[in-house]
This record gives structure tokens, C-alpha cells and sequence, in this order.
């Protein structure tokens, strides 16, 4: 993969990736003077985990507000499947068959775990011709994340390691195309990463494509078919894991060194 | 040219008494974070007590003044922080709406009670209304006082944010307290100052305004709360958009009145305010999607179908046995009970469970009640379908363009929409001081006329409104409406419209209101303007939170508590025969509690059924499968908090 484009075209933004379940094209989110993002490019593919990394602040976030349209981008395009989706609102997207988790939870708190993944299953009985009764989806998913012994509790009720687990569930339970993870880890013990990370190598078996925010450099490593590095808002490197460990730009942003410098890129 | 000299004079003057009012605001909003929405109240407050001192005791007008602005004024702002704002600082903006306006009707029970509302009180303008002519206009010093004090104040204001520390720290503390401390400030100092500077500044307001106006409680109150309208222009933060919001307010609205002298037109002078307000409200940006803060507070559980099915017959059986025994009149107010429950219900379900806050629902009552009266004079059950139909209709329609608001600018918006529905609706189709005749439902084969029958028709109607809200709080339908309100970014992201969820629910909530309207007239077989005045809104919401928002038990409990009243005045000290005043002190204390007395007692439940060995799920355990390491995790944190806690 090749760094992001140092020119800014006219013209409407290119895929280059026409495989890709996402694309994101040029990308840019300004707030006030800041930019949050700068011509960002960055895709994953169906039956793929891709990561993306980078240090706090660096607009992870951000561009998941992008993908899933909670945030409107100040340029720049995203596809998703064969589709420009530039302007379409989040349910409708979500109804294309993307789904996240929130880095700052974002939980039905008065409801019950089970209740958490039931309503999340019965919105998409609402939209989808799937007959699959409702309840039978979400006890199915409560266990496979893991959360069978608090089901009945109310969420917030629950430490943040678990209620980031419910967000998952919550989030499988649409039958996402593409799943959006962000930080979905942290608050998670040694052995329940461990299980998580399992999780999603059989999630992208099954055909699912994900795209993973996490500060575990262990589990990205491990799980990751390709990484994309964003510092201060730009991709910096992209690769697999082996190419990313050793690449100096990435080294450099972990460290807090100048990037610009390092990676002689235009400020 | 001048007549327009004339509207411009007055214009002008209004526009000032809008801006300090507006200043006002602006000052509390500020430095701590909380809309107050008795800032009216003060003002009207302030008016009264300066005429006490002066006309009433006789001291001298300069003294009765300084001891207003200088002393009472910010003696009182002192005693509000620290009573009332200072326990819920950073709360959400939910609580603080309710404590706000639970202070508004306290403050105009207090007043009922001490001047007589029926007695006339004139409070004489400055300088005896002399003047001055400009031309062929007269302008009265008074008008000019007004005029100074603004700009004076305006250009104070400015130094004192822009100039001194305290003003810096006083727009800082809103931000982070903390910080602030740590810096070397003193947030508590810093909001207690504007306080007291607000509740001067609401006191100058009230002064100027009264002898312009009229020395009557609602009206004055009313007055002021038209000029949140400019502080909303200034977005609540800024001073100079705030004034020059105020002026634009001021001028139009007396231009308009001036030079439209008849017809329907006319009367929206007087809510010219109220429509700025609103519309304003509509085009400013609001926040994107984001979650709503945690309450803190866990709702009681929702009661099953069989248990509310059988609370409900409980309820009718016992009014039907309780109605053998009561007499005429209390006939009648027991059934008002029930249809004010009904309203409270239609609050449950809008409030309580989708989050939104809504001051308006006596709007929709008196809708109901017109459509019924007029549809079907006979009272035909076409009547009512006709007036849960046309409510439902204007919900739909009002919840439109307010789908995107939240908190204090939802309350706002409906409050608005109840202001201009007063004037320009309510007043035209009943005439001022009117009354409008309307029938009890008849009901083929079913007795409903007699104060009995009618008392439990109500009960009936209210018993099974509550059981379907219940149920729909049960289904998945209730949980999206939940889940909206718990997470709006989250339900978008797996798909939900969350404005069709919130537009159903808006309208359903009207709808209810219409059933309870259509209900209203039969109670006294007539229907006056005030019956729905906006003020009743608030005090429906307010009994709906010191009821319990989310219990059909609260929502009866608040309806029956006020309905209930004139037959307890009695019996109660003088100090306290007031049902706003009640009203209000149950607010800002009871109300605190998101959930209530009706919450209070779903606890007490839930705790006897423990008691007994009738807990509704067992305890939470570890079972120790596969998924035992995320329950270990919970364990422990559990734990932790325990451990914590000692």
C-alpha cells in the first residue's frame, strides 16, 4: 500500500481499492482551525481485520464518526460496498450493513444486557427481510461474547470492560458487513483479550470485514491483515504488521518525535 | 412621522427592559452553567416588594430602591445559589429545568399569597410620568431612566467580563470549576456573584417594567419570560447579540402593533416574543447526536401485564365503591383527578421514557376540549375521536421542526408554542374571559352522565391508557424508545430513524392529550381560555416529576395530589394554601429525584417482595462456565465499589 497522495486533486476523488467493502477518499474534517483529519485514504476488505493505530488524538475517532456519518467530513468521500455514501445519515448506513463501538460508551444504560442486544436485533427485524426471530439472535450473541452470567443486569450497572462487550454484542447483532471497533479491548483482562481476539478471527471467517481501533499493540499484531498508521490526523504508514514494526515513521510518532521531519512530508 | 416617532420611543424602551433581562440570564448562564427560568418570577418579585416599601410602608422612593437592588435583590440570588443551585451544579439540564421552574411557581405562589391578586396595586413611573416632549412625543423620564440604566449596565457588564479577574473567572468557571480553584480562584465566590448580580439585574427589569405594564403577578412574570427570547438570540453567551436582540424585539413588536390596529395581526403583538423565541430556537444550530448524561438514578422496574392489569381493575373497583359515598362536587373532582392522570401519562410516556421534555401538553388538552366541544355538541363518541385525532395532528406537526432540539431549548420551544397558542388561539375561539359549553361522552348502552358515572367512565379510561402505555414501554417499541433516549448516536449506527422513533412518540403523547381534552369539558360542562393557560403546562410537568415520571403509580399520585387540593386547604396552615407554591416547593425538593415519590415506592415494593421471598429474579451469581471470566470481572469490580464505599 502506498502512502496517502501528497496532491490534493480538483477532480473528484478516485477508488483505488474497488475490492474494499470501505474506502475511504481524501478525507478531511476541520474543526474551527484544527485539522482533525487531512486527506485521509484508507480501506478494508471483506474477510480482513485491518487495523488502525495511532496515538491518542491522532483522529481515530474522528474518522470513524466519518464512516459511520455522525461526523461530516469538511472533504472528501467514503464508499462503502459498491456505494458513494458521502451523504447519506447513519441509519441509513447502518443499513447497508455497518456497525461500531464507541470509544466513549455509548450504552442503552436503563436497559438490561440482554435488552442492550434484543433492541439492537429488533431494529434490524425492522429494517432487514431477515425472519430470524429476534430473541433467538440476541441470546445467541450474548453468549458468544461472553456475557451469559450478566444478562440480566443493567448496563449501567456494569464495569466499562463489560459494557464495551455489550456494545459489540449490540453490534453483531445487526449482522454487519463491516464492523467498527474502537478500543472495544481496553478494561479487558490477559485471557478475556485473549478470547476477544478469537472472536474476530472468527467474525472475518464468517466473511465480516473489520476495522480496529486498539492500543494493544499485541493483539493488533497479532489479529491485523494490514495497518494503517494516522498521526495528527494523517495516514503515515501502511502495511502489514511486520512492515509496520519496522517502519521509522511509526517508530518515530510512538516516540513523539517529530513525524513531519522523519517522514519528510510536506506539513 | 410622529406616530412612527412615538412606536419608536416605546419600542426602544421595551427593547431595554428585554436586553436587562436578558443580561440577566446571560450573567447566570454563564458563569454556571444553569438556564433559570424563574428569572421572571424575581423580576415580578423585586416589582412587588419595591411597591411594598414604597407605596405600601411609605419610605422614600430612592431608599426603597436601594434596599431592593442593593439588598434584597442580591440577598435573595445569595440564598437561591446556595439552597437550590449550588446542590446541582453540573446536573443535567433535565433537573435543572425542573428546580427552575419549580422556583418560578414557588415565587408566584409566595406572591399570590402575600398580595392578593384580586386587589389593584398601582406602581406610579418615576419622576411622577413627567417628561419631556420631542417633537409632538412625549417621553417620559422614566422611559429615559430605563433607557441610561441599559447602557449603563451594558457597558459595566462588558468591563467586568473583559476587564477584571472576577469577570475573567466568572466566564471560566462554567467550563471547569476545578480548574479554576486550582488556579487560585474561588468558583463559589464567582457564582454566588452572579447570582446576586443576576437577581439585581432581574430586580431593575421588574421595577422599570412594572409601572410600563401593570402591577399583576402572571402578567409581570409572563412579561419577563418574554424577553428569554433575546437571550437566546445572544445563544445564552453573549451579551451584545443578547441587547441587540433585545432591541429588534422591542422595536418590531411595537411597530407592528402600532401599525396593526386590527384583525387577527393585532393580537400577535403580544407574542411576537414568543414566535422570535421559537423560530430562533428552530434555525440555531444544535448539538449533534450524543448520548444523554446519566441521570445516576436507575428507574423502577416496569410492572408486568398481569400486575398492572390487576392494579388497574383494583383502581376502578375501588372508585366505583368510593363514588357511592361522595357527594356532587366531589364526584366531579375525583374525576378531574383522572384526567389530569391521563395528561401525566402522556408525560410518562414522552418524558419518562423518550426524553423529551415537553411544556406544552395543556396546549393539547385545550385543543381536545375545543375539537370535542365544537365536533360534537352532543357529545358523540365521534367527538372524541375527532379530538385525540386533531391533537395527535398538531403534535405531529409541532414536533417537526423542534425533532432536533434537546432539554432546555425542547422545554423552550413547547413553552413558546404554549405561549402563542394563549393569545392567539385560546382567547380567539373562547373570547376573553368566555367559556366554551361541552357535553359529557355518551357511550351507547353505557351510562356516563351522572357526576357518578362520568367519575368512573374517567377511571376506566385512565386504567386502560395506563395499562397500554405500560405495554408499549414492554415492547420493543418501548425498548427504541429507550434506547433513543439512552443513545441516539448508538440506535442511528445500528439503524434506527431516530426522528420517525421521536415523531411517533411526540404525536402519540398528544394524542393522549387529546383523550384527556376531549374528557376535560365534561367535568364542569365548560371550558374557559385559562383552563390551558401556558403556566398549567409547567405545572403539569412539574407534578409529573414529583409524582414519579415513569411509575403509573407517580403519575397518579401527582394528579391526584393537586386535583385533590381545594379539599385539603382547609386543613392546611395560610402559608401554604397555595397549589403553585405546593407545587413548587415539591418540585425543587421531590422533584430532584428523577423518579419520584412514585419511585420511592416501587423501592418499598420491591423491597417488601424481598422480604417476603417474592424477588422477581435471584440474586447474581458466578457461574464459573465459559463466560465466568467477564462475570469474575464484574465480581470484583463490585467489590471494589464495596470495599470503596467503607
Amino acid at each position: 500500500m502506498s502512502a496517502p497522495a501528497t496532491e490534493s486533486s480538483a477532480a473528484v476523488a478516485e477508488r483505488r481499492d474497488p475490492h474494499a467493502v470501505l474506502e475511504v477518499v481524501d478525507v478531511s474534517v476541520r474543526f474551527g482551525g484544527i485539522n482533525a483529519l487531512t486527506d485521509v485514504r484508507l480501506s478494508a476488505r471483506d474477510g480482513q481485520i485491518t487495523g488502525l493505530i495511532g496515538p491518542n488524538g491522532a483522529g481515530k475517532t474522528t474518522l470513524f464518526n466519518v464512516i459511520t456519518g455522525l461526523q461530516e467530513p469538511t472533504n472528501g468521500r467514503v464508499y462503502i460496498a459498491d456505494g458513494d455514501v458521502s451523504g447519506l445519515p447513519p441509519y441509513k448506513r447502518a443499513r447497508l450493513g455497518v456497525a461500531r463501538t464507541f470509544q466513549r460508551l455509548e450504552v442503552f444504560g436503563s436497559l438490561s444486557v440482554f435488552e442492550n442486544v434484543l433492541a439492537a436485533a429488533e431494529f434490524r427485524h425492522s429494517w432487514s427481510d431477515d425472519d430470524t426471530p429476534p430473541r433467538q439472535v440476541a441470546a445467541e450473541i450474548v453468549d458468544r461474547v461472553g456475557l451469559s452470567t450478566v444478562s440480566e443486569e443493567r448496563v449501567d450497572a456494569l464495569p466499562t470492560g463489560l459494557a464495551r462487550l455489550v456494545e459489540l454484542g449490540r453490534s453483531l447483532a445487526t449482522r454487519p458487513r463491516l464492523l467498527l471497533l474502537d478500543e472495544v479491548g481496553s478494561g479487558l483482562n490477559h485471557d478475556e483479550t485473549a478470547a476477544l481476539g478469537d472472536l474476530m478471527v472468527d467474525l472475518v471467517r464468517d466473511g465480516t470485514a473489520i476495522l480496529l481501533v486498539e492500543h494493544d499493540v499485541e493483539l493488533v499484531m497479532r489479529v491485523c491483515d494490514r495497518i494503517f498508521v494516522l498521526d495528527f490526523g494523517q495516514i503515515i504508514a501502511s502495511g502489514t504488521p511486520a512492515q509496520i514494526q519496522k517502519n521509522p515513521a511509526v517508530q518515530a510518532a510512538y516516540l513523539g518525535a517529530d513525524t513531519h521531519a522523519a517522514e519528510g512530508e510536506p506539513a | 412621522m410622529s406616530i412612527f416617532l412615538s412606536y419608536t420611543v416605546v419600542g426602544i424602551v421595551a427593547g431595554c427592559v428585554y436586553a436587562l433581562i436578558a443580561t440577566g440570564l446571560v450573567v447566570t448562564y454563564n458563569t454556571t452553567g444553569i438556564f433559570n427560568f424563574a428569572h421572571g418570577a424575581i423580576a415580578m418579585l423585586s416589582a412587588y416588594s419595591f411597591w411594598q416599601l414604597w407605596q405600601g410602608w411609605h419610605l422614600n422612593a430612592v431608599l426603597s430602591l436601594v434596599i431592593v437592588l442593593l439588598g434584597l435583590a442580591p440577598a435573595f440570588g445569595l440564598v437561591v445559589e446556595r439552597v437550590l443551585m449550588r446542590p446541582i451544579r453540573g446536573a443535567p439540564i433535565d433537573l435543572t429545568l425542573v428546580v427552575t421552574l419549580g422556583l418560578l411557581l414557588f415565587l408566584v405562589g409566595v406572591a399570590n399569597l402575600k398580595w392578593n391578586p384580586n386587589q389593584v396595586r398601582n406602581l406610579p413611573a418615576f419622576f411622577n410620568g413627567s417628561g419631556f416632549r420631542l417633537g409632538y412625543v412625549l417621553v417620559t423620564y422614566h422611559e429615559v431612566a430605563a433607557v441610561v440604566a441599559t447602557i449603563a449596565i451594558a457597558i459595566g457588564l462588558r468591563l467586568l467580563f473583559n476587564r477584571t479577574r472576577t469577570g475573567v473567572a466568572m466566564r471560566a468557571v462554567v467550563d471547569n470549576a476545578d480548574l479554576l480553584a486550582m488556579a487560585g480562584g474561588r468558583p463559589v465566590r464567582v457564582q454566588q456573584l452572579a447570582w446576586a448580580l443576576s437577581c439585581s439585574l432581574a430586580a431593575i427589569a421588574g421595577i422599570l417594567l412594572a409601572p410600563i405594564a401593570r402591577l399583576d403577578i402572571l402578567l409581570l412574570t409572563l412579561l419577563v419570560v418574554d424577553g428569554y427570547a433575546a437571550a437566546v438570540i445572544g445563544r445564552l453567551r453573549s451579551l451584545p447579540l443578547a441587547v441587540g436582540g433585545a432591541m429588534a424585539i422591542g422595536l418590531g413588536q411595537h411597530y407592528l402593533g402600532g401599525y396593526l390596529t386590527s384583525g387577527f395581526l393585532s393580537r400577535i403583538q403580544y407574542v411576537i416574543p414568543m414566535i422570535v423565541l421559537f423560530f430562533v430556537l428552530i434555525l440555531l444550530p444544535q448539538d449533534r447526536l450524543k448520548s444523554a448524561s446519566f441521570a445516576g438514578a436507575v428507574a423502577p422496574r416496569v410492572a408486568g401485564f398481569k400486575s398492572s392489569a390487576v392494579w388497574a381493575l383494583v383502581l376502578v373497583a375501588a372508585t366505583a365503591l368510593l363514588s357511592l359515598n361522595l357527594s356532587g362536587p366531589n364526584l366531579r373532582t375525583a374525576a378531574s383527578g383522572f384526567i389530569l392522570a391521563l395528561v401525566l401519562l402522556s408525560l410518562m410516556l414522552l418524558t419518562g421514557y423518550g426524553g423529551m421534555v415537553s411544556i406544552c401538553q395543556m396546549t393539547f388538552v385545550g385543543l381536545g376540549a375545543v375539537v370535542m366541544g365544537h365536533v360534537a355538541s352532543g357529545g358523540s363518541l365521534l367527538g372524541v375521536a375527532a379530538a385525540v385525532a386533531a391533537c395527535g395532528a398538531a403534535g405531529f406537526i409541532l414536533a417537526l421542526p423542534t425533532l432536533k432540539m434537546r432539554g432546555l431549548y425542547l422545554g423552550l420551544a413547547t413553552f413558546a408554542f404554549a405561549a402563542v397558542m394563549d393569545q392567539a388561539f385560546f382567547t380567539q375561539v373562547f373570547g376573553t374571559g368566555g367559556s366554551l359549553a361541552i357535553s359529557r361522552p355518551r357511550i351507547p348502552g353505557i351510562p356516563t352522565q351522572s357526576d357518578q358515572a362520568f367519575l368512573i367512565l374517567c377511571s376506566v379510561v385512565f386504567a386502560v391508557a395506563a395499562v397500554v402505555v405500560l405495554a408499549v414501554r414492554r415492547s420493543s417499541f418501548g425498548r427504541r424508545l429507550v434506547a433513543v433516549n439512552d443513545s441516539p448516536a448508538a440506535c442511528a449506527t445500528l439503524g434506527v430513524n431516530v426522528n420517525v422513533t421521536k415523531l411517533v412518540v411526540f404525536t402519540a403523547s398528544a394524542a393522549l392529550c387529546g383523550l384527556a381534552g376531549a374528557l376535560y369539558g365534561g367535568v364542569t360542562h365548560q371550558v374557559g381560555a385559562f383552563d390551558f393557560a401556558a403556566l398549567l403546562s409547567l405545572v403539569v410537568l412539574l407534578l409529573a416529576r414529583v409524582g414519579g415520571i415513569n411509575t403509573a403509580t407517580g403519575v397518579l399520585l401527582g394528579a391526584f395530589t393537586f386535583a385533590l387540593f381545594p379539599i385539603f386547604v382547609p386543613h392546611l396552615p395560610s402559608f401554604l394554601q397555595s397549589q403553585f407554591l405546593l407545587t413548587g416547593l415539591a418540585a425543587v425538593s421531590v422533584g430532584r429525584d428523577p423518579n419520584g415519590i412514585g419511585g420511592r415506592i416501587a423501592d418499598a415494593a420491591a423491597k417488601l417482595r424481598e422480604m417476603f421471598g417474592f424477588s422477581p429474579k435471584p440474586a447474581f451469581t458466578s457461574t464459573g462456565t465459559v463466560t465466568g471470566t467477564a462475570a469474575a470481572v464484574f465480581l470484583e469490580e463490585e467489590g471494589r465499589l464495596v470495599s470503596a464505599g467503607h
